[in-house]
């Protein structure tokens, strides 16, 4: 019964998206068709309504436990808290191909009505597009995914998800993030297939195609640092990042899209770049769908994978048309996007954006390199093989660097040709606060090489951004005579754009920083412990007090009680755990943490026995990584701060008092 | 699909063939299709274990609801087919007709099912609802799973008339499937 209706909406949903890819592009063909507008638009709400309607669907099945449900039977079971059913929507390969279609149709549906009166020669294209990928993923639900497939015996009870998922919170809400990331970039995608089509970028079109591309920017931004975040709470490694196909899937189409956000400002500004910034956001789509594939279908890590095999050849074939068409698109279309301006040469901040791009496609090259190097042995000789993180540490280390260092001289630099005296007075003050942290590292036991240089360059970067992001309001202290507070509420409105760029820049620095710092300043030790005994490391004392065993109801768990003193001061206790979940045969090791702002204590199990009092832990003490969760939300709010509309973009007069005001700032940067 | 849309993209304004990004986006873009498919191509369920080629571990273990100990010794001689199972993972019960036809179907192959985590009481309910024509064994603590170095179930091991293992499968099995592995148990005769 549920099955059938949730088909149903599947299926109507796959009607509503072809049709409407159909229409959009009929009417992107014929210029000022009113009525093939409105349709193209009604398809798309209908649409995203539907998908919508679908997973409310799913969801009534999984808290009802409908077993008849072949997604329920999957991953449903009576034993697990409400909390957990809810969320196993998108615990497993077909729900979160149905929560892909949900997130999908939403960002349809508001891309839509936000500019269902705007650029009426481009909507009809990008929506048609749109809806093309929305009748792909459709397809996929109706065909070969099928969560809805109905179950002729239904069992009593079912497994219960991924016991990873009820293991923490963060991978509760990481995919969520990670879709809102993902999925948004067919909003850019459209829009810049639209541009192609109609043969032109302008002004005004590059700022929708920026704020969709910077709206799921965030959104994977932080997705990524929170699947990083879970590795390291979770995971009971230590570290947050690892290479892994999974992680690089999500780190490719972030690569692209930072370099397409600042391509775009280019275009904006000056009018070039047009073609180069369309192709990056392209690609970043591509790479959504490369890294869909890559997870979903068990051709990376084929031992885990239960995959039904055609959902992979599936989205291959999308994969591939897309590519193709793609290519096809812009061999035809990029040469209709002719520049209205030049770049300039010579010391500028052109060329900084320049390099910089150029090092992001780098970067994002390599990591693909790694990433499917792999496949490409195993094809050619048959042989498995993984490219470690020694390939990926080495080269993205010197390209990190120097994006870090291009961070700091772009933005000192002024817009078009500098003079000698100019570069000395921009360049040469933050010199000194890279001397100041680099000396500070040195004192604090930093001796790597490379660590020092990020701290330098981290240190020239942190100079110019903050100076950046004060410039505007000692500027409004000096014309108008406002106080501080006032200055910066007035400068920050006005240059919002501007403002928020600089406060993901600060979060950017300190990011890199932290990993820098974390990834060679920490220290580990391994340990067997019986009862009563202690371990000490790098001022910390563990001592094992005892083990215990707990029961939750859909969980068993054993711990380790630590009792932790630091430099001989009570520092209170630790527990490191094995959780043994119902129905799952290998037990989950959680690590206990003890979160500082200047360093992690980090403890987790290898080994327990309950009866014989003894325990076997991994214990690390991992600097500065607090920062990079810090940073990161300070990241993520500074895109939002940007994409909030300046008051000054809001109306003409606002554009008509700043143009007489003594200080112009630039609203972008 | 997309690929519609390129018909669409003929152009009515100033077009041109762009060469440099036909050739880089080819380059780029063909190599990568076809390490994709290549990839595709070979089967993931097909788990390279390195117990492939090996003897298969012995066991002996009690029959779903009591009887003498089934030992691996005794299946000497003719090709075996274990298949690693429960009655709460959904891919073994959408697979269990496909096992029950092969073995009414192939009289000279041996298929035994070895039940992995789970009661013997519902097991036998479920055998008891739907029919079977081999034997399955319990195996407490996992230790013969362990030993086979089974990830999950439903996981399927083909051993040839020596003992030792030919193929491992990982998933659930369809009809032909079997037969072809079965065939390969076989020393490759039909």
């Amino acid at each position: 019964m549920i099955a059938t209706l949730g088909r149903t909406l599947i299926l109507l949903a796959l009607l509503a998206a072809s049709a409407g890819a159909l229409v959009g592009f009929a009417t992107g063909a014929r210029p000022g068709a009113v009525a093939g507008w409105r349709w193209t638009r009604r398809l798309a709400y209908a649409f995203a309504a539907l998908m919508v309607l679908a997973n409310l669907t799913m969801e009534y099945a999984l808290l009802t436990h409908d077993f008849s449900v072949s997604y329920v039977a999957h991953v449903g079971s009576r034993s697990v808290p409400t909390w957990v059913s809810i969320v196993s929507l998108w615990s497993s390969l077909e729900g979160s191909i149905l929560f892909w279609g949900l997130v999908m149709g939403i960002y349809v549906a508001v891309a839509t009505f936000r500019h269902r009166d705007d650029h009426p020669e481009y909507m009809p294209y990008a929506v048609g597009v749109w809806l093309a990928c929305g009748a792909f993923f459709s397809f996929l639900l109706a065909g070969p995914a099928q969560p809805f497939a109905a179950v002729a015996n239904p069992p009593v009870d079912g497994p219960g998800p991924n016991p990873l998922l009820q293991n923490h919170y963060l991978m509760v809400i990481h995919p969520p993030f990670l879709y809102s990331g993902y999925v948004g970039m067919t909003i850019p995608f459209g829009l810049a297939c639209a541009a192609l089509l109609v043969g032109r970028l302008g002004h005004d079109f590059i700022r929708p195609l920026r704020n969709f591309l910077l709206l799921s920017w965030i959104f994977l931004t932080v997705a990524i640092v929170l699947g990083g975040w879970w590795a390291y709470e979770v995971l009971g490694w230590g570290g947050y990042w690892a290479w892994d196909p999974v992680e690089n899937a999500s780190f490719l189409p972030w690569l692209t899209a930072t370099a397409a956000l600042h391509s775009a400002l280019l275009v904006e500004r000056k009018g070039v770049l047009k073609g180069w910034t369309t192709t990056l956001v392209i690609a970043t789509y591509l790479l959504t769908i490369l890294g869909t594939f890559m997870t979903r279908s068990g051709v990376f890590n084929s031992v885990h994978s239960f995959t039904q095999s055609a959902i992979g050849p599936t989205i291959l074939v999308f994969l591939a048309a897309a590519l193709i068409f793609s290519v096809v698109l812009l061999t035809l279309r990029v040469d209709t996007l002719s520049a209205e301006g030049r770049l300039e040469t010579g010391a500028s901040r052109d060329i900084a954006f320049l390099v910089q791009n150029l090092l992001f496609v780098l970067f994002t090259f390599t990591v693909l390199l790694g990433t499917v190097f792999p496949l490409v042995v195993e094809a050619v000789r048959g042989v498995q093989m993984s490219v470690g993180r020694p390939y990926f540490d080495r080269m993205s280390v010197p390209i990190g660097v120097a994006l870090l260092f291009l961070m700091g001289v772009g933005p000192a630099l002024p817009w078009g040709r500098a003079g000698r005296e100019q570069l000395r007075s921009a360049l040469l003050p933050p010199v000194v606060s890279a001397a100041l942290l680099t000396i500070l590292g040195v004192v604090l036991g930093v001796r790597n090489a490379w660590t020092l240089l990020a701290l330098a360059f981290g240190g020239f970067t942190a100079h110019v951004t903050v100076g950046e992001l004060l410039l505007p309001v000692r500027q409004r202290m000096r014309a108008h005579g406002e106080g501080a507070l006032e200055a910066f509420r007035q400068a920050q409105g006005r240059g919002r754009r501007r403002f928020g760029a600089y406060i993901v820049h600060a979060g950017a620095v300190v990011v890199i920083a932290a990993v820098a710092v974390s990834s060679t300043m920490g220290s580990s030790k391994e340990v067997q412990l019986a009862r009563g005994e202690t371990a000490t490391i790098g001022g910390y004392t563990l001592t094992f007090v005892n083990a215990e065993r707990i029961r939750e109801p859909h969980r068993e768990s054993v711990r380790a009680r630590m009792e932790i003193r630091k430099n001989g001061h009570e520092a209170g206790w630790l527990y490191p755990r094995m959780n043994q979940y119902e129905n799952q045969r290998e037990p989950i090791g959680s690590p206990a943490v003890r979160t500082g702002l200047a360093e992690d204590l980090y403890v987790s199990i290898h080994n327990i026995d309950v009866e014989a009092g003894s325990v076997g832990l991994l214990i690390l003490i991992n600097p500065m990584v607090c920062w990079i969760w810090i940073a990161t939300a300070v990241m993520a709010l500074g895109g939002l701060v940007t994409l909030i509309p300046s008051a000054r973009g809001a109306a003409a007069a606002a554009r008509v008092e700043a143009s007489t005001a003594p200080l112009s700032i630039e609203g972008s940067s | 699909m997309p690929t519609a849309a390129s018909s669409e993209a003929a152009p009515p304004r100033s077009s041109r063939i762009n060469k440099r990004v036909l050739v880089a986006g080819a380059a780029i873009v063909l190599p990568l299709i076809a390490v994709l498919v290549a990839n595709l191509g070979r089967d993931p369920h097909m788990v390279r274990s390195p117990l492939v080629g090996r003897p298969a571990p012995p066991f002996s273990l009690q029959p779903v609801g009591g009887g003498a100990p089934v030992r691996l010794e005794s299946f000497r001689g003719k090709p075996l087919v274990i298949n690693f199972w429960a009655t709460w993972c959904v891919p073994c019960f959408e697979e269990h007709p496909a096992l029950t036809a092969a073995a009414r179907g192939l009289p000279d192959v041996q298929f035994l099912g070895v039940v992995y985590e789970d009661e013997e009481a519902r097991t036998q309910a479920f055998l008891k609802e739907r029919s079977s024509a081999y034997p399955s064994v319990m195996d407490p603590d996992g230790r013969t799973a362990i030993a086979y170095g089974v990830f999950g179930v439903p996981e399927t091991f083909f051993i040839d008339a020596e003992g030792r293992i030919v193929e491992k499968f990982v998933g659930p099995l369809q009809r032909s499937t079997i037969a072809e592995l079965v065939a390969r148990a076989r020393g490759g005769r039909p």
